[in-house]
């Protein structure tokens, strides 16, 4: 098992974005090279204007880099359509947003069930995965609540909720907390890292605070485009 | 994902904006209710100018009149060529049993009826009047259009003694004998009930009036003899309704081929062809052949057939065709109008779309971003506008049921006053296949307005919704 969970997931080589305004050209990204391991839980950390979320939403095949190369799980996500790559999230992928990103018209329920209702699951067993997955995350009683009629912090565990209804391999977590007070963010960063660990899924979250950055496995720390420093979780210490 | 998932979705997102929706919903319905009344409007009149037509001699029949008659283009064959039976090279051809056995051989011809027309006068007590009897055989009687019976009945088949059937205006023709006085002077109509009343007839009317004005150099002519003839029938309708047989005097063919040669023995029966010495034939011919044709499609290639025979032919063909142009012209004039309202209600199709994409762009986005199809996204706000068409149409088709009613229901009560007949013609109507028609064209009209916000909506970049605003 443990040698199994060494392989990578996530590979990057020599990743380079760059934007050009007027004359000038911007690296966003300055050749990043970095990998995850299967069922690892990284944080990215960064302030911003680092390029940390440009990097994410790479990961993600939401943006494509100018020059290098992304593999997961073993297929080169940079040379996909657009198409190949919403098959490739709707697949592999969740994803968890700082604006939680909820669909106001829909409960709860609805809105954990949206993913599978795209890859056309019946509805009475979507239903049933989504009550599964809520329950998962603490929140058995807000089953038909609105978005609005919850508070951030149980709208973002819907949200956390939705990510993992797909079973997919990887969650990206975009300041997942970024919205929340500091006594609800370390509560929904340890429902994250219990959750992940328990159904071995790889997490990749997105973050400027130090703080929240020490809850993962690995911190990539980034600086104007570079993975400057990269901590084991033992060793990390917030600066 | 699934068809009703994405229904559904569709619907719920329309609901959402129930005001805008119904705002749209309500340009679809006035497009659809006006092209739809329009077009029925112009449906109507072509179908009340057919029934007129039909009223007038029908529209699939052809009157055919022998090659010399001044009738219709038909051009003079050598008789020769025809194989009619009688002898000198230039003469015309002529309507006999014969000829009828060659019409009624041609294609596409469901039935021939020789008409037989003879004028003669007819005396009932005080009043007289010139007659237009048209003899025609007993069993076709029965099966022409516009011989509703009123009284009685037609003659029948079998019948041993000529009997006259009546048009309902022939009572109008009758004249008193002493003042010359019509109907249409006096506005009383002549007291005569054909049914009880006996009727002579005089069918030697060249006889009469020689015997009534002696010429000048003093031979007396004895009037001709009265032949008495029974009524089986009148038909039906009052003395100002108009139909094509209201005029005439119909009778059994056989009949009345009988009495004219026993009248008229040796000598020539009028308005029969003679010899160029001015002899009889053997055999009658008759005025007139009426050629039904089984589909209107036809019509002109049966024509053209039956006068390459030689003979005359003339039909409402040609005046319907130009009826229909019009009145397709008038159809297509009026669809034009209601169809810059449907125009009008697309962009109001395209106008909500875009509007509805601009506010969903990060809903749009999340969806991707979760792994929703391009494809999904497009079919979802195709589906929207296609909706709208639906109901649109929908609703619009039944306005145009009520429309279409109440348009009639006032037109009926105008014309029932000026026509004094009721007005059984529709002004609107709305035939069967309507409904689905402008619902399915509501609906495409929809999705294609809906078209291009689709497509937009599928291209918007997924990153809209996880940047954070």
């Amino acid at each position: 098992m443990a040698g199994k969970e060494k392989r990578p997931i996530i590979e990057t080589r020599k990743l380079y974005k760059v934007y050009s305004l007027g004359e000038n050209r911007v690296f966003a990204l300055n050749g990043v090279d970095l990998s995850i391991r299967e069922g690892e839980f990284c944080s990215i950390v960064g302030t911003s204007g680092s390029g940390k979320s440009t990097l994410l939403n790479m990961l993600a095949g939401l943006e494509k880099p100018t020059k290098g190369e992304i593999v997961i799980g073993g297929s080169h996500i940079e040379k996909m359509t657009e198409n190949q790559l919403v098959k490739f999230r709707r697949e592999n992928v969740g994803f968890i947003f700082q604006s939680f990103n909820l669909l106001g018209t829909l409960n709860s329920v609805e809105n954990v069930a949206l993913p599978l209702t795209f890859r056309g699951v019946k509805k009475e067993i979507r239903n049933k995965k989504a009550e599964e997955m809520l329950k998962l995350v603490g929140l058995s009683k807000q089953m038909k609540n609105k978005p609005t009629q919850m508070s951030g912090g149980q709208q973002q565990r819907v949200g956390v909720a939705r990510a993992l209804v797909m079973d997919p391999k990887i969650i990206f977590a975009d300041e997942p907390t970024g919205n929340l007070d500091s006594h609800t963010s370390a509560e929904v960063m340890e429902l994250m890292r219990r959750v992940v660990k328990e159904q071995h899924k790889t997490l990749v979250m997105v973050t400027h605070d130090n703080h929240l950055a020490g809850f993962a496995d690995r911190i990539f720390h980034i600086i104007d485009g570079k993975i400057v420093k990269i901590e084991e979780r033992e060793n990390y210490r917030e600066e | 994902m699934k068809f009703f998932d994405l229904l559904s979705m569709s619907v719920s997102n329309l609901w959402r904006r129930k005001l805008r929706t119904f705002l749209t919903v309500l340009g679809v319905v006035i497009g659809t209710a006006s092209i739809v009344v329009m077009v029925s409007i112009g449906i109507g009149m072509n179908r009340s100018m057919m029934q007129q037509i039909d009223e007038y001699g029908g529209l699939t029949t052809i009157n055919v009149y022998s090659g010399d008659s001044y009738y219709g283009g038909g051009m003079a064959v050598a008789v020769s060529e025809s194989g009619s039976s009688s002898g000198s090279q230039t003469e015309p051809v002529r309507l006999n049993d014969e000829m009828l056995q060659v019409l009624s051989g041609l294609e596409h011809v469901e039935s021939v009826t020789p008409i037989l027309s003879v004028d003669c006068l007819a005396k009932s007590g005080k009043y007289m009047a010139n007659l237009s009897v048209r003899g025609i055989p007993a069993e076709l009687l029965a099966q022409m259009n516009n011989m509703e019976v009123g009284q009685g009945t037609l003659p029948m088949p079998g019948d041993k003694e000529l009997k006259f059937f009546y048009g309902n205006t022939v009572i109008t023709d009758f004249y008193i004998e002493k003042t010359y006085q019509y109907y249409w002077e006096t506005g009383v109509i002549p007291e005569i009930d054909f049914m009880e009343d006996p009727m002579y007839i005089i069918f030697d009317m060249d006889a009469y009036y020689a015997s009534q004005y002696p010429s000048g150099d003093g031979t007396v002519t004895p009037p001709p003899k009265k032949y008495m003839v029974e009524a089986c029938g009148v038909m039906a309708g009052d003395v100002e309704y108009y139909g094509a047989n209201s005029s005439y005097v119909f009778c059994d063919l056989e009949l009345l081929k009988e009495q004219l040669q026993r009248v008229f023995k040796n000598k020539a029966i009028p308005g029969q062809p003679t010899t160029a010495t001015g002899k009889p034939y053997k055999e009658i011919y008759y005025n007139q052949v009426d050629v039904k044709v089984d589909d209107m499609d036809y019509m002109k290639d049966v024509q053209t057939q039956i006068q390459n025979l030689g003979l005359s032919a003339s039909s409402n063909a040609e005046w319907i065709e130009s009826q229909q142009e019009s009145s397709n012209n008038l159809q297509m004039a009026l669809g034009g109008i209601g169809a810059v309202s449907l125009f009008v209600a697309a962009i109001g199709i395209a106008n909500t779309m875009m509007m509805s994409i601009y506010e969903r762009t990060k809903e749009i986005g999340i969806i991707k971003v979760l792994g929703c199809d391009m494809r999904n996204i497009r079919s979802m706000f195709l589906m929207e506008a296609g909706f709208i068409g639906f109901v649109g149409g929908t609703v619009g088709i039944l306005l145009s049921y009520g429309i279409s009613f109440l348009v009639n229901y006032v037109a009926s009560g105008q014309m029932g006053m000026a026509m004094g007949t009721g007005g059984a013609a529709e002004i609107s109507y709305i035939p069967l296949w309507m409904p689905p028609v402008a619902i399915g064209f509501a609906i495409l009209v929809g999705m294609l307005a809906g078209f291009f916000p689709a497509l937009r909506a599928m291209k918007l970049s997924p990153l809209a919704a996880i940047r954070n605003e």
